[in-house]
This record gives structure tokens, sequence and C-alpha cells, in this order.
């Protein structure tokens, strides 16, 4: 049976072989298991991967391996961000600055301090998803302790001008910035010490490395040489205390791995990019096809189209068994919602959820770029044919 | 979402979806493209009696695989005024989501649109 195209590499991407093999080494008996805080020769050689590991994924974001903190993930690593942040700058001040389109894994931590007392300030982007640093500016107050932007958008791929958002936390002296990288580290060269970030989220599995691991990264130089986070977590001390538990060195290898095969692989950059570019002709040819998101100021790999005339929940279920796909609408229960990034972004409720996010990856083929716009053609046809539209 | 089978198979299908044309055809419509579900329904007449049935919908795939399989099961007299099943019925037929259920309202309301216009007429 043929499996469907998949175009959904924004959400997860498949595990690189050489990354599975290199994990499967540290699983047996023969291989690296041991606990790497552990005083004997199994746990020396499991402790020697993880900083392999810490070195390469900081070689990857021009971050020092010091400053890699190992997480289960971007969703951890954004809540120890927030929350770690939130609870040692407490006495400083109580606001949070965040954008209105940044990824739930950011915006539930901040509605939760809410709950809590905290003032949080949402910022607007423009119609093309671009949060400007000028805004950043106007939303600092004195008790401002955190800003929390993400560098890629999970669901349009606009890229922030994260170094020009750095400029003004610096500035204002007390507002640390965090940065969620879960979409745009591997995809676009990252140097975590020019942007002027505090603090940076990371993830694996976007980049053709494991599930369940991530990193994040707190800058222990220059103007961050001062960040400092209360852990959530506790028992055992690891991570310098800030993030307590077992290291799972098979994940943190992977991860390693993954992000020295990005650096590698950066010429595919540009191989992706014309295929998006046919992507977006093949189905621009459609009419009724809206681009969201700034198309300049983009990320290669992700493409996100709204479609007139079609309702959001039968396209998905019209490209069933032929194209894997996210649409712009999210599952409550058994009604979809609207994606709040596109109504942020201006568009209405329909075609906010009559939108598709195509993710290209590494596997994607010329092919796989074709077959989509067929797939996605003949749906929106037949659709809007039913519709009479 | 996971549909059940019929539902699959009357949204892949949606065999009756089109329009009628011609003096015998009567109209009805319910709901908004802007809120997210629109259903219309032409129904031809003859002696009293729907002869044919088509749809237009603009929804999620309950929508029209409901839409397709009511005008699928139309032909009768037009005096009953009702949907060919009860809303409950079609409900459990097609495995609606309790949330979704509204939406076979818009269906009803739209199908006894056009029968009240050939009721008329």
């Amino acid at each position: 049976m043929n499996r469907p195209v998949y175009l959904d590499h924004a959400a997860t991407t498949p595990i690189d072989p050489r990354v599975a093999a290199a994990m499967a080494q540290c699983l047996g008996m023969q291989g690296e298991f041991g606990n790497p805080a552990s005083n004997h020769e199994f746990g020396h050689a499991a402790a020697t991967l993880v900083e392999q590991a810490r070195a390469q994924v900081a070689a990857g974001v021009g971050a020092a391996p010091r400053e890699v903190i190992w997480t289960s993930g971007a969703t951890e690593a954004n809540n120890l961000a927030i929350f770690g942040i939130a609870r040692h700058y407490r006495e400083y001040g109580r606001h949070i600055v965040t954008a209105r389109t940044e990824h739930k894994a950011v915006l539930d931590p901040c509605r939760e301090l809410e709950r809590h007392g905290w003032r949080v300030t949402y910022l607007a982007p423009d119609g093309g998803g671009v949060v400007h640093a000028d805004q950043v500016a106007a939303a600092l107050r004195p008790e401002t302790v955190l800003v929390s932007i993400m560098q890629v958008n999970n669901e349009i791929g606009v890229i922030q001008d994260i170094a020009a958002i750095g400029a003004v936390c610096a500035r204002h002296g007390g507002a640390r910035l965090h940065v969620d990288a879960a979409q745009s580290a591997g995809k676009i060269a990252i140097d975590f010490a020019a942007l002027g970030a505090d603090l940076m989220s990371l993830s694996a599995h976007k980049v053709y490395g494991p599930k369940g691991v991530g990193a994040l990264l707190l800058a222990q130089r220059g103007r961050g040489a001062g960040t400092q986070l209360t852990a959530l977590q506790f028992g055992g001390g690891q991570e310098r205390g800030l993030r307590a538990g077992t290291v799972p060195t098979h994940q943190v290898v992977g991860m390693g791995l993954a992000f020295a095969l990005a650096r590698a692989a950066a010429p595919e950059i540009e191989r992706i990019a014309s295929l998006r570019e046919r992507l977006w002709q093949g189905l621009a040819s459609l009419g009724g096809t809206l681009r969201n998101g700034d198309a300049v100021r983009s990320v290669p790999h992700i493409l996100n189209v709204s479609f007139e005339g079609v309702e959001g929940e039968s396209l998905l279920a019209a490209l069933r068994g032929r194209l894997a796909v996210s649409t712009g609408s999210a599952c409550s229960s058994a009604l979809q919602e609207p994606s709040y990034v596109l109504r942020a972004l201006g568009r209405d409720e329909v075609l906010s959820e009559s939108s598709l996010r195509f993710g290209l990856g590494r596997f994607t083929s010329q092919g796989d770029i074709d077959a989509a716009v067929a797939a996605v053609t003949e749906a929106v046809l037949r659709l809007r044919r039913i519709a009479g539209a | 979402m996971k549909y059940s089978e019929l539902t699959l198979r009357y949204f892949e299908t949606a065999a009756g979806a089109g329009m009628l044309t011609g003096s015998e055809v009567h109209r009805g419509a319910a709901g908004s493209r802007a809120r997210g579900t629109w259903v219309q329904f032409d129904v031809q007449v003859a002696a009293g009696d729907i002869r044919a049935a088509r749809f237009l919908a603009f929804g999620c795939p309950h929508t029209i695989a409901v839409s397709a399989w009511v005008v699928e099961h139309a032909a009768g007299p037009v005096a009953g005024g009702a949907l060919p099943e009860s809303v409950q019925e079609l409900s459990e037929r097609f495995e609606v989501p309790a949330e979704k259920r509204g939406r076979l309202l818009i269906i009803e309301d739209a199908w006894v649109g056009a029968l009240n216009a050939a009721l008329q007429r």
C-alpha cells in the first residue's frame, strides 16, 4: 500500500538513518548504555558521548557547550525558560512581553503566569506575521523581566528579526530575551552569541533527530552572563542543578548528530526553497489561493496557503490517503477552530480554517511536490464544485 | 478526526451534488459560508412527489455526507415536509459528534425550505 506524500516536516521529521544508528549504539550491552553520572567506565564513556553531543548542538547554533541544558524537548525548554526566569526575577517585576502568534508552548505558560498575578503583553504582528522591534520597545516597562519571541513561526514560517529585538532588550537592561528556535535551528544559520538572546529553546525532532529530547540555551557570556534560572524540577542535580533527571545518552547523542548533520546539509536549503516555489506556483494556478505570511522573510521549508471556497475540515479529509499536511485549524473536541496565528494576521475565520501548512524536508522530492499539487488541485476543485463556488 | 465508513463513502462520492433547473424545481437554503456551514437543496416535484433532488454544501465531511444521503433518499411525497430520517436518526446513522449536530439542523432547515417552496407553489 502506498503511503501518502509526507509534507508535514514542520510537525516532525523522520530520524535520519545515521542518527538512528548512532542512537542504537547507546542502547545495548555492547554499547554506551551507562548512566553518564556514574563513576565507572560505563558512566565515563556515556558522559563523554553526552559532552560530545553538547558540543555538536552548541556548534550548530553558535553557542558554547556550557550554555546547553538538556531537556525533553522544546516545550519543556520553553517552560523552563519562562517559569525559571519568572520565579528567579519576580522580585524585580512581573511583566512579560510576547506575541499573539507564539507557539502554545509559550502562550500557555504565559497564561498560567497571568493566573498568578503576572501581566503579559501580547504583541500583534503585521499582516505578514512580523513582530517589529519598535513594538517590543514600546511594550517594555520598568518591571518587564522577560521578552519571548520565536525566531520562526511554526505555522507560516516567518522569520523574526531577533537581533533587532535583542538590541531593544539590551537597551532596556532588565528584560531577558527568550527565543523559541524549534523551527529555525537546522533550517537557517543561527548565531546565539550574536543575536543578543539570553535563552533559546531547541528541539531535536524537527531536524531529523529523535522526539523526546531538546535543549535550552542559557547565555553564559556577554550581556547574558548574569542570567539566572530557578529550576523547576529536582532530584539529582543534573545539568548544573537546572534540570534534574538522568540524561538519556541515546537521545542526546541523536540530537547532537542531527545538529551536526544539519550544518553539513546547509546546501539542501536551496533545493528545498526551489521545491517550495514549485509547490506555490502549482497551487497558485488553481486561483483563489492566498499565501499566508511574509513571503520574503520566511524559511524555505514552510508554505502556508488558504484556499477560497472550501471548508478546512473537508479539505483535509479529501486529502486522506494522498497527502499528509497540517490544516490551519486546531481540533478542539470534534469542532475545528480557526488558526489563531492566521486570525492574528487578519485572515477571516473561513480562510483561517481553509489553510494548509506544507512542510518540506530533506527527503522531499520533486515527484512529491507534483503529487501534492495534483492531490490538492483535485480536492479543491471537487469541494468547490460541491459548494457551488 | 475519524469518520465512519458511511460518512466517508458519501463524502467521497457526493453523488447528488449539483443543481436542478426547470419550472418544477424548488429551492431551499440555510446556514452561512462565513460561519462555516451552508447547504442548498433543489427538489424537482411532480404530482406532489419528489422526483429528483440535488444539493450544494459548504461544510465539514459530515455536512456533505448527510446532504448527499438525503438527496439519495428523497423520493416520495412532498406533503411529509420532513427529512427522510429525523436529525437524531441521521446523527446516529453517520455517527455525528454531539458538538456538530447543529449542522444537521442547518441541513434540515434547507430541506424543509425547499419542500415548503414546493408546497406553496
